[in-house]
């Protein structure tokens, strides 16, 4: 049975974005995505951090969690391990997922848990009114850097790839069209996903959305998504800053990995065929 | 004094101590000792301490071997075995007179020692070198002459130590086994009279396990029914972790380290929300950094159990040494008003039923639990009775807002959480406020049951709510969990030792228990007689248990393992109490007799005060 896009939203919520904002695309992208792949709402767990974009779990008529700052992440990996039938979704911005919950993403790659992690960068602190973020462009006067901000910018795509996760995609919020393509894809993708959306801030234009769409281009067809190496050039381009899949590959899973662990756990134990009781394990203390 | 009082006396307590260098595997030999006694109809109670590196350093586990239940490690010795200088320069003022002091001449200088202390030579390093080829071996020597002291069933221990180092292969086993053989060899010359020979006592019951507190913990949390564990290892909570990360997957569970403690946190909050029962077991340092998660988990009402397994502190501080300093912090430790339950438990045993109880609170309040042991008893181990599975009790969904009993080893009753069923359903109130503060939680993949879970205040539906009404509100639905806690308590027996028309009253809480009991006997050997109170819920504590506790008391004792006085300084926020302190801050667990010599004295203070007013 269908589920329509608006089927996923909770109505009564009016989003705190201001007008313009690129955040509103994403939503609208994210609840066609959810439509596309006939997910029941009831069986999606949607977590989120703080920031403008950490508002994402407030919206949807989902299973929603609204963390602290940065913890989006490892509390979703944690649904994930325990609930593998689930959907689960992180969502956070620059400041949330680059700054205080950056140590976080790196982990998670290793342990690939099958969830879609959606970094919607506008390159400042919005909701506090414009503090430095870690995609600030170095120059640009914040309220926490006066005299211009002094650090470079980080650069998310590269890190990413050279971390191993492993499904890459960036998207622009202009082109919803696009966007919701690339999530579906990664909500698709057995493994983690990240989908890092430019989703400017129109009160703080730390990065300008003229010279964004000027810049932006979309990575050819043929793009070879399975080779770190390759994917690298492309994604340390500015300009054109490219949209598209960088890096895709299949590897197992956190919930295989568990499996896995499950199976030489009762292979230790001559073989078993079905899990142990707690008084059986008790056992071995004897 | 009054007169003297009968007390219970055993026919048999026996202490050895094995004391040498970190890396010597004086833990290895102490521990195959005790399993052996374990066997036998004996309680045996261990206590071990080693320092925070792989190698070097004083090292020592103590075993003590009783005809009746013990409660502590008990503090002079009757049997001590030293590997090296360092070792016996710190242990010999604990032999008792008399005591047998087992000694390698070759790295042990003995100096001037009074005759009165049966002193055996044997040369464990050289053996180790014949027997092995290295010097790694001298625990094994030890061992076999103890074996042979202790008239141990030599195959049973062959069977001990092939089970412990089997994993290392074929030759470790041999050489093991030679220096093992080596050792009982040469004690054939020893004349030493023992008091018991394990191989003549009858055998225990079959249901006995040798348990230590960390382990009792990870069992416990596998008999209430947690299939999820999320963690960062951290001494001395590590064995938890590692317990249950061996274990859960045999149980159909899931176990995962993480990057750290926040990580950990969040993934059993994520996992809990999901629907499991879960756990994070950590200490002093990582109890800090989930600080920010555990106010989420209370503002959330998602159920969690913590474990900290107390260290001396503060930062680093003694990883290895136990310390009951974390009170405050786990009490107070939150920005904004977060309510928790915090239980403590006093022993081996103890850990493994609070730790059942610990998940029944979490589920049936929907509140983190943190559960405060320290490295005493983490690391202690203990005779322990397997639990009558038979008597696992599960609590229906109906039967929840009734009061549940304590679980014991006669009845353990198992709680899941409050679901809403389909009338609830059709128009969802996650964070309905109840009698109780406690409203149904819905698992995800329930149709009609989504919800949203969030750190901003929120109404009973779960929607941001941030007006000054709705935040009263809902703050005053939090913590009505804890009042009506503390109300059950009342429903619940005493926690109340001794005397209860003695004018001197010790409390306590956590790993002190045994030594304030044994120190108890002792007073009433003298003639003196206490009341004594041990609380195992720290927050909410049982207010009106401990209000009557107070009633007629003119002396109030409170034992703690740290230098402030936390425990008393929390009391004192609640009670119009003025108490006298018995603390210790030395990484050691304080021992019946440092309580005692507090209470003699409180004691002949009441005596000239009665007799000066007469």
């Amino acid at each position: 049975m269908k589920i329509t896009p608006q089927a996923y939203r909770k109505e009564a919520v009016k989003p705190i974005w201001c007008p313009g904002c690129g955040d509103y695309a994403v939503l609208s992208a994210l609840q066609k995505s959810f439509s596309a792949l006939s997910l029941k709402p009831e069986e999606i767990i949607m977590v989120s951090g703080i920031g403008c974009s950490g508002r994402f779990s407030h919206y949807f008529n989902t299973y929603a969690l609204h963390g602290t700052h940065g913890r989006a992440i490892p509390t979703a990996l944690g649904a994930k391990a325990a609930r593998p039938d689930l959907t689960v979704l992180a969502v956070g911005g620059d400041g949330d997922g680059l700054s205080i919950g950056g140590g976080h993403i790196s982990h998670a790659a290793r342990k690939n848990p099958d969830i879609t992690y959606l970094l919607l960068d506008n390159n400042i602190y919005g909701l506090t009114k414009g503090q430095t973020s870690p995609t600030t462009p170095t120059g640009y006067q914040s309220k926490t850097a006066p005299y211009g901000v002094s650090e470079d910018p980080m650069d998310p795509i590269p890190i990413f790839i050279t971390y191993g996760i492993s499904f890459i995609a960036r998207a622009h919020s202009f082109d919803v069209k696009q966007m919701t393509a690339l999530i579906t894809a990664a909500i698709k993708h057995r493994g983690m996903s990240i989908v890092y959306i430019h989703s400017p801030c129109v009160n703080y234009q730390a990065l300008s959305w003229d010279k964004l769409r000027e810049q932006t281009k979309e990575l050819p067809a043929d793009f070879p998504v399975d080779d770190k190496m390759k994917a690298l050039v492309p994604a340390y381009s500015k300009d054109p800053l490219y949209t598209g899949v960088f890096y895709k590959v299949m590897k197992p899973t956190l919930e295989d990995r568990l499996e896995i662990i499950t199976e030489t756990a009762r292979k230790s134990r001559h073989g078993l065929s079905v899990g142990m009781s707690a008084k059986q394990v008790m056992e071995d203390f004897r | 004094m009054k007169k003297n009082r009968p007390v219970k006396t055993s026919k048999l307590d026996f202490i050895i101590r094995i004391a040498g260098e970190g890396g010597e595997g004086v833990i290895s030999c102490g521990e195959l000792f005790a399993k052996m006694a374990a066997r036998t109809e004996f309680h045996v109670f261990t206590f071990i301490t080693y320092p925070a590196e792989m190698r070097g350093g004083y090292s020592m586990i103590q075993i003590r071997l009783r005809d009746m239940t013990i409660y502590s490690m008990g503090s002079m010795v009757d049997c001590l075995v030293v590997f090296n200088q360092e070792a016996f320069d710190n242990s010999i003022e604990v032999l008792k007179p008399g005591g047998i002091l087992l000694y390698d001449p070759a790295t042990v200088d003995i100096g001037k020692l009074d005759s009165e202390f049966t002193l055996e030579p044997i040369p464990l390093t050289m053996m180790a070198k014949e027997a092995t080829g290295g010097i790694l071996g001298k625990n094994m020597v030890a061992l076999g002459a103890l074996s042979h002291i202790f008239g141990a069933d030599m195959e049973l221990l062959e069977g001990l130590v092939r089970e412990r180092y089997g994993a290392k292969g074929e030759d470790a086993i041999n050489k093991n086994s030679r220096a093992l053989d080596a050792g009982y060899r040469a004690a054939a010359n020893i004349n030493i009279e023992a008091k018991f020979r394990l191989a003549d006592l009858k055998a225990s019951g079959e249901n006995y396990m040798l348990l230590s507190g960390n382990q009792a913990v990870a069992l416990g949390a596998i008999a209430a029914g947690c299939r999820f564990c999320a963690g960062y290892p951290i001494t001395p909570s590590t064995s938890i972790f590692e317990t249950l990360i061996r274990l859960l997957p045999l149980v159909g569970g899931r176990a995962i380290q993480m990057e750290d403690e926040i990580a950990a946190i969040s993934a059993i909050i994520g996992a809990s929300f999901a629907g499991e029962k879960v756990i994070t077991p950590t200490s002093g340092p990582g109890l800090q950094l989930m600080t920010e998660q555990l106010s989420l988990a209370s503002m959330i009402e998602v159920p969690v159990v913590i474990v900290d397994v107390q260290r001396a502190g503060p930062s680093t501080g003694l990883p290895t040494k136990t310390e009951q300093s974390d009170l405050k912090y786990a009490v107070y430790g939150a920005a904004g008003d977060s309510p928790r339950i915090i239980l403590a438990p006093t022993g081996v045993e103890d850990a493994f039923y609070q730790t059942i109880r610990a998940f029944n609170l979490a589920e049936r309040y929907q509140v983190p639990v943190l559960m405060l042991l320290d490295q005493s008893i983490g690391y202690r181990k203990a005779t322990v009775k397997m639990p009558d599975f038979d008597k696992l009790s599960l609590v229906d969904k109906t039967e929840h807002r009734k009061s549940v009993s304590i679980p014991k080893s006669d009845l353990i009753p198992i709680i899941n959480r409050m679901e809403p069923d389909e009338h609830e359903l059709e128009d969802f109130f996650r964070y309905q406020d109840t009698e109780d503060g406690t409203s149904p939680m819905s698992r995800p993949g329930t149709a009609g049951g989504q919800y949203l879970a969030t750190g901003l205040e929120h109404d009973e539906r779960g929607l941001a709510d941030q007006t000054p009404k709705n935040h009263l509100k809902m703050s005053k639905k939090r913590f009505r969990k804890l009042e009506y806690i503390s109300k059950q308590f009342d429903k619940n027996p005493i926690e109340f030792y001794g005397a209860p028309e003695a004018v001197i009253g010790v409390i306590g809480w956590g790993s002190t228990e045994g030594a304030i009991r044994e120190a108890r006997y002792l007073a009433e050997e003298e003639g003196v007689m206490i009341r004594h109170l041990h609380p195992h819920t720290i927050s909410p504590l049982p207010s009106r248990q401990i209000s009557l506790f107070l009633l007629r008391l003119k002396y109030l004792l409170i034992v703690e393992e740290n230098l402030t006085g936390q425990f008393a300084h929390y009391l004192k926020a609640k009670f119009n109490i003025r108490p006298i302190g018995i603390r210790k801050c030395e990484g050691m667990p304080i021992t019946p007799e440092e309580i005692l010599r507090v209470i003699i004295k409180v004691a002949r203070i009441d005596d000239e005060d009665n007799s000066t007013s007469l």
